[in-house]
């Protein structure tokens, strides 16, 4: 199986990027962990929970800050401690400040800001190493997620005495992340790494009646994050008995930190 | 007309799904494990007699010293099987053989006509290490009973193993498809005990032989607890009820596709296979029972011995 799976990698790998290519399915959504991977150099799995809290300002006109908790279940395969595919499924919620604030002093909104329930996503990634030394190396990661499910709130308007209740959904999150950065293995086995990276998030925001009165008037919006770039450092610790932790910090716009917890097979 | 068709389908198998291979914690035995059980103790069907065996092999020509020597090697012999073959022979009552030869007839055909033509098609399909992380998970489900049953016989460090095993498994498990806890790291191995071995353990006979349809091999004592196993089993509240058959059926055509040919070996052994079927049974219910014990006898409350454990004498032919 693991013959098999060596000898399909590069169409594996292509299918991986052909997906993230296509669709932009990537987001932040879990950490990027460490450019080199943790499976055992003659290739084997590594699984991982993880949580992120996860802050990013997105766009359309008029800025909104979004804040999400993460929580993700991680599958990866790597080998020759060179490179890695993974696949996260997870859940996350959603908190969009002020979004149903309103400009006009004859609007009233229930609420101002856009809270959803949890609602799965699913990740897809990649990653290559090159190590410089013993201690040093460089490696690069490409990732992308799409939100299976549509976040969604009610509000209720009241506007020229006339009460109006609308749905405003978030559609179809999805991201694409790619990173570059250094890695350092320090001598107790901790891995250090930081590097900048790219960043594209975009959803379909819509109301099923206009929120007259407000920024979001009209039914479809595209809402796009605001910083296309930042960047990411993180440690990743050996624990016990094949458990590493890792701990990350992500700054595009606003600030994002998370840890995981991982197992080498 | 096509939900019907479904339905029906869905039926016929779940029919099959528990034939001889019940659900894991259920007092079913697996052919894997009765064939063991047939090697170490003969069936009684057979009347196969390791020591007659030796002793036919020797020739009457040889001389008197070669012939005293065999002797001695045959003394030798039953002592060996004295001491460890006999002992592992049980026996249980079986008031019920007429009905219980009936239903085991049933369970046979429903397993040849349905279950393994399914199951092995399913083997064509799904590769074994998907079929084997289908069997993780829905082990890793059943912790439950394994774990209320350490609790029960006092076996506190593997209720603890239990507990680290699901939380590793479903965590870092992906749910429990893989097993991460049974690796030489972790080294957390599964608990095989259910609540009819709780109540072996704490001295409860087995009683008599019944033969379940679907559900395949039981006694009267494991029968009991087949209800506390069924509410300990996360599966179990799969609604509507369709949907947990087809759960349930798809778990036993897994089970079933990991196993095929175990069972067909042990039928083709055997001269009769109800009364193969029956013993081995027995046998491995008292050996799982006997394990437990051993485990735990350092603070489990054994109050009393099992009865049918005692050694009983070969059964004539």
């Amino acid at each position: 199986m693991k013959k098999n799976f060596v000898k399909n990698f590069p169409a594996v790998l292509l299918m991986v990027l052909s997906v993230l290519a296509i669709s932009l399915r990537a987001e932040a959504s879990g950490l990027f962990g460490p450019l080199q991977t943790v499976s055992r150099e003659q290739g084997g799995l590594n699984t991982a929970i993880g949580y992120l809290y996860h802050e990013d300002t997105y766009k359309n006109g008029e800025s909104y800050k979004i804040k999400q908790n993460e929580i993700y279940s991680q599958a990866a395969y790597g080998a020759k401690n060179i490179w890695e595919v993974y696949a996260r499924i997870g859940v996350s919620n959603m908190k969009i400040a002020g979004i149903f604030a309103s400009s006009d002093h004859f609007v009233e909104t229930s609420q101002d800001d856009f809270e959803a329930d949890w609602k799965f996503f699913g990740t897809l990634g990649a990653k290559a190493f090159y190590p410089i030394n013993e201690m040093f190396g460089v490696g690069a990661f490409l990732q992308g997620t799409y939100y299976f499910s549509d976040f969604s709130d009610h509000v209720a308007i009241t506007s020229g005495g006339v009460p109006v209740r609308t749905e405003m959904k978030f559609e179809n999150l999805r991201d694409a992340v790619f990173g570059v950065g250094l890695q350092a293995k320090l001598p107790c086995g901790t891995n250090l790494y930081a590097g900048p990276y790219l960043y594209y998030s975009e959803a379909d925001l819509s109301l099923f009646s206009g929120l007259y009165g407000t920024e979001y008037a009209e039914k479809h919006y595209t809402v796009k994050n605001k910083s296309l770039a930042g960047g990411f450092a993180g440690a990743e610790i050996p624990l016990i008995k094949g458990f590493r932790l890792n701990l990350e910090g992500q700054f595009a716009d606003r600030f994002s930190a998370g840890a995981a917890i991982s197992y080498t097979y | 007309m096509k939900s019907y068709f479904s339905i029906v389908f869905l039926i016929v198998v779940l029919l099959t799904a528990g034939f001889a291979h019940g659900q894991e914690s259920a007092s079913t035995t697996t052919p894997r494990d009765v064939s063991v059980s047939q090697q170490v103790a003969p069936s009684p069907e057979t009347g196969v007699d390791p020591t007659a065996i030796d002793q036919s092999q020797a020739s009457p020509h040889d001389t008197v010293e070669t012939i005293n020597e065999e002797y001695k090697e045959d003394e030798i012999l039953e002592e060996y099987v004295a001491g460890n073959l006999k002992e592992e022979k049980v026996e249980i009552a079986d008031p019920l053989e007429p009905v219980n030869r009936v239903v085991h007839g049933f369970n046979d055909k429903l397993y040849f006509w349905a279950l393994k033509p399914v199951a092995q098609g399913y083997k064509t399909v799904l590769p074994e290490p998907a079929r084997l992380s289908v069997k993780n998970f829905f082990s890793n489900l059943a912790f439950p009973a394994r774990f209320l049953s350490c609790l029960l016989q006092a076996d506190f460090s593997g209720a603890a193993m239990e507990t680290g095993r699901f939380a590793i498994n479903t965590l870092w498990g992906i749910g429990g498809l893989l097993d991460p806890s049974s690796g030489k790291e972790l080294n957390l191995q599964k608990q095989d005990t259910d609540l009819g071995q709780t109540l072996g353990v704490w001295g409860v006979g087995q009683g008599f032989y019944i033969v379940w349809p679907f559900f395949g091999p039981s006694s009267a004592r494991d029968t009991a607890t087949l209800v506390g196993d069924y509410f300990l089993y996360p599966v179990s509240y799969i609604n509507p009820w369709y949907d947990w058959l087809a759960v349930r059926t798809y778990e036993e055509v897994n089970a079933t596709s990991l196993r095929i040919g175990d069972y067909e070996a042990l039928k083709d052994a055997a001269i009769d296979p109800y009364v193969a079927f029956r013993d081995a049974y027995a046998q491995y219910r008292y050996k799982k029972i006997k394990a437990r014990k051993a485990k735990g006898s350092s603070s489990a409350p054994v109050t009393r011995q099992e009865q049918p454990a005692a050694p009983v004498p070969e059964r004539e032919n």
